[in-house]
């Protein structure tokens, strides 16, 4: 769980979209960095329902941008690199890494047969337990286990995420430029530099959900828009804005680059102004 | 201090008898602890919103929780995906597009050499020949069970093509196994054992058929969700940026007797057009004249006197509207992204591959990233004019004027995607100048009889 991933982390970029597939890197960027993503994936386990996802996470372009400039991880073009990485794969890797895949997926087979053998045995102890509480009628029934399953083919073991990987390192040409980022993400940074964490806020018509801890735990208090200082904001989105937090028990945020911006950054102050708007209900 | 008129916004939603509004638990992020809920066969009920904390404090407490909700979140996404031998799918990548096995291609090869290398055209002459898709890139080599059902499209020789998508959905969902094939590694095909490679990751797998054949990450979030909520997907005409998909069998209203209005605009800026040119010549214009006029102050609507028609109301009819059932003019071309790209079918609409019936939603597919507006008059008039009538039907929509309203004459469905996150919107052409309140035998019946449901219409 407290594992730390060797840094750089790279992200895949694909068509356009930033994406994360390893657990290990999720786990730590959630925990060290704030950054949660989307799951987009489906969960192999419980595959009808759309409330828990799996892997692959989507970063959006903030966060992948965030993540380079703090130098926690760079950009890798996946396309290209999957490309090269089946270029140099050479027989005897072929045959090394589906053995290894073979190996594994005995081994899980292994696992679940024993998973299984403890399960029929508990369930077994607690039969004979009910039995004893009542009257012994047949002894003979007891001390006939029911033969093991034997006919459980051993399952294969898809590995993923661990498909020989191209040596891309940070100086590589596998990184590719910053990733673009809309004219909000100052407001993100700030935001996400004050502890909150961020999510994408379309489902309420916003720019960003804001939250005061990990979404796994807290309610998000602030549905966030950007503006420019000197934007002209129209009356009826803030009225709208605010009276969709409020009835949706969120504040409405808005914010933006503060004009004199290069000025007081040389003073070292805040350039980011943000407020919140209420609906009063009077 | 409760909003008197907030409680009026959610009126309509609490005599929603059959209670289909519900909280969407996809909406917010969910404690992970839960899934063990959902696996847990004796346990089949979702969990339930608002167990989170407000806000953090520095209590022990509730370290213990965020850390055992990231445990369990960690331990479900790292969770293998297992196959077993006994209904393992196997299936090849195939970079270049559909084209018969190498065996075929290689006795062929013999007679004719001179089109050995691949083009793009060629293989899309080659999807011709074998009558899939040229789009399909995955080809499964012992198909069965229940999801080429609804996916996939069969070649002469046995083998079952996928799209990028349902390659992709399937691999996720851990019921397929992609390999790579052998000519992209590097490895001696001397011994050769097939077309197998090494099996690919799920993030080869991403970065191979993501973006191919019009595939965009915001098109795979609308398949991927719907598919696991159980719904059937087909590309639509609309999914090529090709220049206009051809009208989904939409003659009905061909005979409708069109007037001069093929040189002017179509569709719903026609009938604007063309009300203000001649919609009120019938005996007064309210322009120059008295609205009313004289001698028909009481004619409001009596039923004893059937000969003296509601005319207040009819020169009230001052706002121009049209009739979406009666189409006039060719639609106009519709434009990515408002374009019908999915035709979504309900799980319990009987569904044959070979002959899809009508779908039960049109969805078209928006990047609110690229797309950062609402769409113009015109774009969303051309969508909906691409779909085909859907007057609202059946005893309950006779009976119903809000369902009527609401179901409208032509619908589609917008999907608008931010990074990820899906949100839909149903967009109906609703007729409201086609209900004449005044005509109506109680006059406004009023939401008791009108009814809010919100359940969609029954399937046709």
């Amino acid at each position: 769980m407290d594992f730390t991933p060797s840094l750089p982390i790279p992200i895949s970029f694909i068509s356009g979209s930033y994406f994360l597939f390893s657990i290990d890197d999720v786990t730590y960027l959630r925990r060290e960095h704030h950054i949660c993503g989307v799951l987009i994936g489906t969960l192999p386990q419980i595959p009808q329902q759309n409330v828990f996802l799996g892997l692959p996470l989507q970063l959006m372009p903030e966060e992948a941008r965030l993540l380079v400039e703090k130098g926690v991880a760079y950009i890798v073009d996946e396309a290209k690199a999957q490309r090269d990485g089946m270029k140099a794969l050479m027989e005897a890797d072929r045959q090394r890494y589906l053995q290894d895949l073979e190996s594994q997926g005995l081994q899980a087979s292994r696992l679940q047969a024993t998973r299984r053998e403890q399960q029929r045995e508990e369930v077994l102890k607690k039969m004979e337990k009910k039995k004893a509480t009542k009257v012994k009628k047949d002894s003979e029934q007891k001390q006939q286990p029911v033969p093991a399953h034997t006919d459980d083919a051993p399952s294969d073991l898809e590995m993923f995420a661990s498909s020989p990987q191209p040596a891309a390192t940070p100086s590589g040409e596998g990184q590719s430029s910053q990733a673009s980022v809309p004219p909000s993400y100052p407001l993100f940074t700030h935001l996400h530099s004050q502890g909150y964490y961020l999510s994408p806020g379309l489902r309420f018509g916003c720019q960003y959900l804001a939250y005061p801890g990990d979404p796994l735990r807290f309610h998000s208090h602030f549905l966030v828009a950007s503006a420019e200082w000197d934007e002209e904001i129209k009356l009826m989105d803030v009225v709208s804005g605010g009276r969709l937090g409020t009835g949706v028990k969120k504040g409405f945020l808005l914010g933006g680059v503060e004009k004199n911006a290069e000025k007081s950054q040389a003073e070292g102050q805040d350039t980011i102004r943000t407020f919140s708007i209420e609906w009063a209900g009077m | 201090m409760a909003d008197v008129d907030e409680e009026a916004i959610h009126l309509p939603d609490s005599q929603d008898s059959s209670g289909q509004i519900e909280v969407d638990l996809s909406d917010e992020t969910q404690d992970f602890r839960f899934l063990s809920l959902l696996s847990d066969n004796t346990q089949a009920t979702l969990p339930r919103r608002g167990e989170k904390d407000f806000e953090p404090n520095p209590t022990l407490y509730q370290a213990d929780g965020l850390t055992a909700s990231r445990q369990a979140m960690h331990n479900a996404l790292a969770y293998p995906r297992l196959h077993n031998p006994k209904n393992k799918i196997i299936a090849v990548y195939a970079p270049d597009g559909p084209a018969p096995p190498a065996s075929v291609l290689a006795s062929k090869d013999s007679s004719k050499s001179d089109d050995t290398h691949k083009t793009l055209d060629a293989a899309a002459a080659a999807a011709t020949n074998i009558g899939v898709s040229p789009h399909a890139c995955v080809y499964a080599l012992n198909p069965k069970g229940q999801y080429f059902r609804t996916m996939g499209q069969a070649d002469r020789w046995n083998r079952v093509w996928l799209l990028p998508e349902e390659a992709l959905y399937l691999l996720e969902r851990g019921n397929l196994e992609i390999w790579w094939p052998l000519s992209s590694t590097s490895c001696a095909d001397d011994n050769n054992q097939g077309e197998l490679g090494v099996p690919m990751s799920l993030q080869a797998a991403y970065s191979c058929l993501m973006g191919r054949g019009g595939l965009t990450m915001e098109r795979f979030s609308v398949f991927t969700g719907l598919k696991r909520l159980g719904y059937t997907l087909l590309r639509a005409p609309g999914w090529d940026e090709a220049p206009e998909p051809e009208k989904e069998g939409e003659d009905l209203q061909k005979d409708v007797v069109n007037e001069s209005s093929n040189s002017g605009p179509s569709g719903l800026f026609g009938w604007l057009f063309q009300w203000i040119t001649d919609s009120h010549s019938k005996s007064i214009n309210p322009a120059t004249g008295p609205l009313i006029g004289l001698g028909i102050h009481r004619s409001y609507r009596e039923p004893s006197l059937i000969t003296i028609p509601v005319d207040i109301y009819r020169r009230l009819d001052l706002i121009p509207w049209y009739d979406p059932a009666a189409r006039k003019a060719p639609a106009e071309p519709t434009k990515p992204p408002f374009r019908v790209v999915f035709h979504v079918y309900k799980p319990s609409t009987p569904f044959r591959k070979t002959a899809p019936p009508e779908p039960d939603f049109r969805i078209a597919v928006i990047d609110a990233r690229a797309q950062t507006t609402l769409p113009t008059l015109l774009q969303l008039g051309a969508l909906l004019e691409s779909t085909p009538l859907d007057p609202p039907r059946g005893e309950k929509m006779e009976r119903m004027l809000y369902m009527r309203l609401r179901h409208g004459y032509r619908n589609v469905i917008l999907a608008v995607v931010d990074q990820g996150v899906v949100s839909y919107l149903r967009i109906g052409d609703a007729a409201f100048g086609k209900e004449k309140m005044y005509k109506s035998k109680a006059g406004l019946s009023g939401p008791k009889t009108g009814g809010y449901s919100r359940s969609k219409p029954k399937a046709r």
